[in-house]
């Protein structure tokens, strides 16, 4: 595989019914490119990964992967995908080393290349001393290791993981950031999924921006978080005894004021003009009643960018049912 | 287009049917379960009737139906593990892969054949040792036995085309496989039911199963059953055909 594109996606659309889940998005992987896709749930994240995997038909649009149309070649591509679910969707009943050898059968590898290639992933990824014992014992950790080392026993080109870090604790996360940086150096495409801004940002050298089923902005993490144009950020914490959440409303009404969050616990006001904001925001307080404990003035984050150009939080936004059902049917295999 | 290699996907269909069949008999306690019903079934009976029939025992009427419905029991419930798999996201793993959706489709119809086959072989093994009960051309028998488990298969596929979960799967089986097990000549005889129930019966291949078996207990003629193994592969490629069309629809959505 050259550096030329290892993932083109032009107009993709898929409803579900009349639930439209991915609306028109185009954008590429570059061939050995660590490219995240950052969206809130339901914002069509999974339901383009799986159909760049072949697994779910777009509506509309095309999907090349390594030159080949996926609707009209999907098992070449899928020979070059390793797909890794969000959730470990190993066979819990069998031992960790008959879930590879299933792996590799499924990939037509003979006996031999499927013992080595089992071997390789099983002493990569530490699982060699647990091989034999039943998955259902594996803890959160181990399965996702073992998922991942699944979707590399056919050594696919292409690495396509969803949400990899999501529900794990920040040590196995850790480790598994670790891995997927290991793999996109040996010159593997990776294109990963996720709602955290700051794995994001760490992890890829390209983000898309994906909200209700649209690529809002596509480009490094650093020029994301430039696109705010001017715009600078207050971290605020006030003394009051009550919830910050009152004070957004509050805050967000003011002149000159972009928009206010609630981040770690902090109000974070976004403005592009800070002397002007500042004692707006100072007055503000005080007229409601409110002591301002700290106010620090903060470096734009990929999050604010994100907020900027989605005019929501990523973290805080409760699931609406429709995101609720789409999520669902992106995730429930095949309905 | 898609190019079409035989031989590969057989080699799928026979990894996944493996692995589908693997799991079943890892978890011994699933398999046993579900063979107690029928043999306590058998035991029950036992007690009840002596000898009902004039010059057929009622266990030499019984039990060949018991292996019927065994493998019924056996494939409809493997064949359901889609179901299952659907909602473990295990199905994904497959999806994933370069496999065919007829590999996946023809590799779960074997896997429930074979649990059915299996199923029923250990039913009558149970009969003929214990209960004394003859199959007279055991290779008709078992002719009978193979036909009927891969009929049930796609009463199997076709229940899995319809549930999007286990428990409605579970829902679904269970209200064809009770009146079923009624009304397909295990228990009684079908010609012998008040109207208009044989005419349910006629429609069931559960009752050619239990006929075809009955059968071939006692005669070794192949004319005698060659009506039984018709109807079964008739409903065999019909199930399956209306079956897969329904998973090949969710596969390829």
């Amino acid at each position: 595989m050259s550096s030329e594109s290892a993932i083109e996606v032009s107009d993709l659309t898929k409803y579900y019914g009349k639930l439209l889940a991915v609306d028109q998005i185009s954008f590429e992987v570059k061939g050995k490119e660590l490219f995240g896709l950052l969206g809130p749930n339901g914002a069509g994240k999974t339901t383009t990964i799986r159909m760049i995997c072949g697994m779910l038909r777009p509506t509309s649009g095309t999907i090349v992967v390594a030159g080949f149309d996926v609707s009209q070649k999907p098992e070449e591509v899928k020979r070059r995908i390793g797909l890794v679910p969000d959730i470990s969707n190993l066979f819990g009943e069998l031992s960790a080393r008959v879930n590879l050898e299933f792996m590799g059968k499924l990939y037509s590898l003979d006996r031999k290349t499927r013992r080595e290639r089992i071997d390789q992933v099983l002493e990569l990824f530490q699982l060699k001393e647990r091989q034999n014992d039943l998955v259902k014992y594996y803890s959160k950790g181990m399965h996702r290791r073992l998922t991942i080392a699944a979707a590399l026993i056919h050594q696919p080109e292409i690495l396509v993981m969803d949400e990899p870090t999501s529900g794990l604790d920040a040590q196995t996360a850790r480790l598994v950031r670790e891995i997927i940086t290991d793999l996109n150096k040996e010159g593997r495409t990776v294109l990963l999924t996720t709602h955290q801004i700051d794995e994001a940002d760490r992890l890829c050298q390209r983000v898309g921006i994906i909200d209700r089923g649209h690529l809002i902005a596509l480009n490094t993490p650093e020029e994301l978080k430039n696109s705010t144009e001017g715009m600078r950020a207050l971290e605020i914490k006030i003394l009051d005894g009550v919830d910050m959440q009152r004070w957004l409303p509050i805050i967000n009404e003011a002149e000159g004021i972009e928009r206010a969050f609630l981040a770690e616990g902090k109000i974070r006001v976004l403005s592009k003009d800070l002397p002007q904001a500042i004692p707006t925001v100072v007055n503000l307080v005080d007229k409601h009643g409110g002591k301002i404990d700290s106010i620090a003035v903060a470096q734009p984050t990929l999050e604010d960018a994100f907020i900027n150009l989605t005019g929501k939080s990523i973290r805080e936004e409760p699931m609406s049912k429709e995101d609720y059902l789409k999520r669902r049917l992106a995730r429930s295999g095949m309905r | 287009m898609k190019t079409f290699k035989p031989f590969t996907l057989l080699m799928h269909a026979f990894y996944i049917a493996e692995n589908d069949l693997r799991q079943s008999f890892k978890s011994v306690r699933h398999v046993v379960w579900s063979l107690l019903f029928p043999i306590f079934m058998m035991f029950t009976f036992s007690f009840r009737y002596g000898v009902p029939g004039a010059d057929i025992s009622f266990m030499n009427f019984l039990i060949p139906g018991i292996v019927g419905m065994t493998a019924m029991f056996g494939s409809i419930n493997e064949t359901m593990s889609i179901v299952w798999d659907k909602s473990l996201g295990v199905f994904d793993r497959i999806l994933a892969a370069p496999v065919s959706s007829t590999a996946i489709i023809v590799g779960k119809t074997m896997a429930g054949a074979v649990m059915g086959v299996i199923s029923a072989l250990v039913l009558l093994v149970i009969g003929s040792l214990l209960f004394g009960v003859s199959f007279g051309n055991i290779g008709f028998v078992l002719l009978i036995v193979v036909l009927a488990s891969f009929s049930f298969t796609g009463i199997g596929t076709i229940i899995s085309g319809l549930a999007s979960e286990p428990r409605e799967a579970m829902m679904l089986s269970n209200l064809l496989r009770f009146p079923m097990m009624f009304f397909g000549g295990v228990f009684f005889e079908v010609d012998k039911m008040p109207m208009p129930l044989p005419y349910i019966s006629r429609a069931l291949p559960l009752t050619y199963a239990t006929e075809g078996i009955r059968t071939a207990a006692m005669s070794g003629d192949l004319a005698m059953i060659s009506v039984d193994a018709i109807v079964l592969i008739a409903y065999t490629v019909g199930t399956i055909v209306v079956g897969s069309k329904m998973l090949m629809r969710l596969m390829t959505r």
